[in-house]
């Protein structure tokens, strides 16, 4: 058994050693002895203190220093400590848009996984894996939004702490490629509230690194402007995982997209089949592809296409992520997931008299509706002198210090309520034994 | 010389010896002319017929011829009484209180023990005035009465009777003496913790009847200097009064005992009553001669007090 503030014991021990000292000098009859002239001496109360070599009230000395002991050892805070038993690590493994090309983040969890291991998969969001095991880690699966190592490390933290009582010694493992959109302020105190080790492993590429430059596929007839845009965008970064389909979307296409690939449904004539249509046709006047979602401010700008010109809008886009607008407000072009893949549906039509396709603003536009599923933004890789000073194997003493006063309220031992309760207890039968005996002296 | 010898061993041999022999030639005169008609060493009221002529006067009618001087008669042919001082005897009874008050200290009984040698300190210069000398032993066992003698052997057979008293128990002194003599003389030894009111009120009462009355006042070393530690006081005549005796009640105890031994002292002679305080530890040959002392002026201090 541990105490968490044992100073609270020795307190109620000295406490207690003073309550048997006081019950020593406690008020008693002194010894009678005649004096004849005993008319003379004032009236005072006929008890006195005086010293003694057996304590009085043995009962009640019993109960109060029972009293004591029981109070001080409660805040004390008792821990029965089980014994521990080897080491265990916590598995973070990322799954989230950084993470999601190729299987070396899966594979490297999986080889560092052992069975009594704790299983912690995020993206944005974070969440423990009940009963892990290395199918588990397979499952997970892969997410389209940017990590947080921070919400990672919390849930890690908190699942390290729970495996800590019953082990010798606890590590996490973070098993991500650790880019620099995964990091931000909270990410270093939060790794100061694990006062255990903290391991990094560095597994798989950006998704940056992946994206070659290649000529999406189109499927369209000769003379389509679209077409002839795409020819002149010219290669795009996961031009190979994209299909631009100006019909209809097919079982094959469907098939070809849930495996990671991108297929835009921009049919020629709107509205297409199955999509919701307007009420009445109207002209928008402009269409900007916005910047992808996670961008900053000024990036999303940057990168957002717009090209002016009357357009006939006859039909809405399927519900999904938008990712263009009309200049009014309505969505124009959507995104839905599909499998790993997506499905980008434009409800554009380009008309197929004129020169807009062939302008420049048109160009950069088609070239933004073919980035590959969630945009093409380049997740930057964290330096290591970044990690090792954000993510230290070993917490600095300053921050532990500081998170130890949470730790010790986190774990609040059920004995001392207990003990507060035989405290009360004994308070109340010390309050009964004290009137019992006053009134057998009175 | 030879009866001197044997009041000394009858009173205890060597123990009261040296107190006799102290007491050796004092004198215990009456504080006035006694009415007593057995001749004795002091002044009596009556004239008589002693040997040491006073005065004539004439013969009244009524008077005993026996007394007329009948050589003077035949001279101046006139009849004259011869008339002479008479002494005379005081019958004495010595009062000792021997309530379980003066059983104190407990292990030493010193305070009983001095009362025991003031007493018969008193019957032995009574008795050698020829004195009756007689004792009345008041306690709670009853009372011990030695009726007035003075024969030889009186103050041994008080100083006995004295060894066989244990004071105990709670008694009233006053109704002890009320069949004394009148214009006798009444010595009590006492420390007044009793019925002392009544004592006084009777002794005044016997002063007025023209007896004398002395009141030795007998005070423990204990009760001037209580102890130091702690205690439970218990009253020894009444054990339901109890108080605890610490040091701050010390002054105050002090202060009243000293205030009540002042007003008893001043009451007593109020009355027209000898009153003497002696301490237990003082030799009991010097109270004695205090108390016999005390006849004209009143000693209202111990010597221990004095010094």
């Amino acid at each position: 058994m541990t105490f968490t503030a044992p100073w609270f014991a020795w307190v109620a021990a000295g406490v207690a050693a003073a309550t048997i000292a006081l019950h020593l000098l406690a008020w008693r009859r002194p010894p009678p002895s005649p004096l004849p002239t005993v008319r003379f001496a004032p009236e005072r109360p006929v008890r006195m203190v005086s010293r003694a070599i057996r304590p009085a009230d043995l009962a009640l000395l019993a109960l109060r220093v029972l009293l004591v002991l029981l109070v001080g050892f409660a805040l004390a805070g008792p821990v029965f400590a089980r014994q521990p038993r080897g080491t265990a690590r916590v598995i973070v493994m990322d799954r989230s848009r950084a993470a999601s090309v190729g299987a070396t983040v899966a594979d490297s969890a999986r080889a560092a996984f052992q069975p009594g291991d704790a299983l912690v998969v995020f993206d944005s969001l974070a969440r423990e894996i009940s009963r892990p095991s290395p199918d588990s880690i397979v499952a997970a699966g892969t997410a389209s939004a940017v990590g947080s190592l921070s919400a990672a490390l919390v849930t890690a933290t908190r699942a390290a702490e729970r495996l800590r009582r019953d082990r010798d010694a606890v590590e996490i493992v973070v098993v991500s490629p650790f880019a620099q959109e995964e990091l931000d302020a909270a990410t270093a105190p939060i790794r100061g509230t694990w006062q255990g080790p903290l391991r990094l492993v560095r597994a798989g590429r950006l998704r940056g690194d992946t994206l070659a430059p290649a000529r999406p596929t189109v499927r369209g007839g000769s003379g389509d402007p679209v077409v002839a845009t795409l020819a002149l965008v010219g290669a795009v970064p996961g031009g190979a995982a994209a299909r631009v389909v100006r019909d209809s979307l097919t079982a094959a296409d469907r098939a070809w997209a849930s495996v990671g690939r991108l297929v835009v449904v921009w049919p020629v004539t709107t509205p297409a089949p199955g999509w919701p249509r307007r009420s009445a046709a109207d002209t928008a006047f402009a269409v900007t592809a916005i910047g992808p979602a996670g961008q900053p401010a000024p990036d999303s700008a940057r990168r957002a296409a717009t090209v002016v010109a009357p357009f006939v809008r006859a039909s809405l886009p399927p519900p999904g992520r938008v990712v263009a607008r009309w200049s009014d407000g309505e969505p124009a072009v959507t995104e839905s997931a599909l499998g790993a893949g997506c499905v980008r549906s434009v409800a554009v039509a380009v008309p197929g008299i004129g020169d807009l396709a062939l302008t420049p603003a048109f160009r950069h536009f088609a070239r933004r509706l073919v980035e590959p599923c969630g945009g093409t933004e380049v997740m930057r890789p964290a330096g290591d002198s970044v990690l090792t000073a954000l993510l230290p194997s070993r917490p600095s003493a300053s921050t532990a210090s500081a998170t130890r006063p949470e730790r010790a309220r986190a774990t609040t031992p059920r004995l001392a309520v207990w003990l507060l309760a035989l405290a009360l207890a004994a308070g109340l039968a010390e309050m009964l034994v004290r009137r019992g005996a006053s009134n057998a002296a009175a | 010389m030879r009866e001197r010898r044997s009041e000394v061993e009858a009173a205890g041999g060597g123990s009261r010896g040296a107190l006799l022999d102290a007491l050796r030639g004092v004198k215990w005169p009456a504080l006035r002319t006694v009415g007593g008609a057995l001749p004795g060493a002091h002044h009596s009221r009556l004239r008589g017929a002693a040997p040491e002529l006073s005065e004539y006067r004439l013969y009244r009618q009524g008077d005993d011829p026996r007394r007329v001087d009948w050589r003077l008669l035949a001279r101046s042919d006139r009849a004259y009484i011869r008339l002479a001082e008479d002494r005379s005897v005081v019958v004495t009874t010595l009062v000792v209180d021997a309530t379980a008050s003066m059983a104190y200290p407990p292990r030493t009984l010193r305070k009983w023990r001095t009362a025991c040698d003031v007493v018969v300190g008193l019957a032995a210069v009574a008795h050698a005035s020829r004195d009756p000398v007689g004792l009345l032993a008041v306690g709670g066992n009853g009372v011990r009465q030695l009726p007035p003698r003075a024969r030889r052997g009186v103050v041994g057979e008080v100083a006995r009777a004295l060894d066989a008293v244990t004071p105990s128990g709670a008694a009233a002194m006053a109704g002890a003496f009320a069949g004394a003599a009148v214009r006798s003389r009444i010595a009590i030894v006492s420390d007044f913790l009793g019925d002392a009111d009544a004592l006084r009120r009777r002794a005044g009462e016997v002063a007025a009847a023209g007896g004398e009355v002395h009141a030795v006042h007998i005070v423990a070393d204990e009760e001037l200097d209580p102890p130091g530690r702690s205690i439970l006081a218990v009253d020894p005549e009444d054990a339901s009064v109890s108080r605890p005796f610490v040091t701050e009640s010390r002054a105050e105890y002090l202060s009243r005992f000293g205030a009540w031994r002042e007003q008893l002292a001043a009451a007593w002679r109020a009355e027209g009553l000898s009153y003497t305080l002696a301490v237990a530890s003082e030799p009991g040959a010097r109270i004695v001669r205090r108390v016999v002392g005390a006849g004209q002026g009143t000693d209202l201090h111990p010597r221990r007090e004095e010094r």
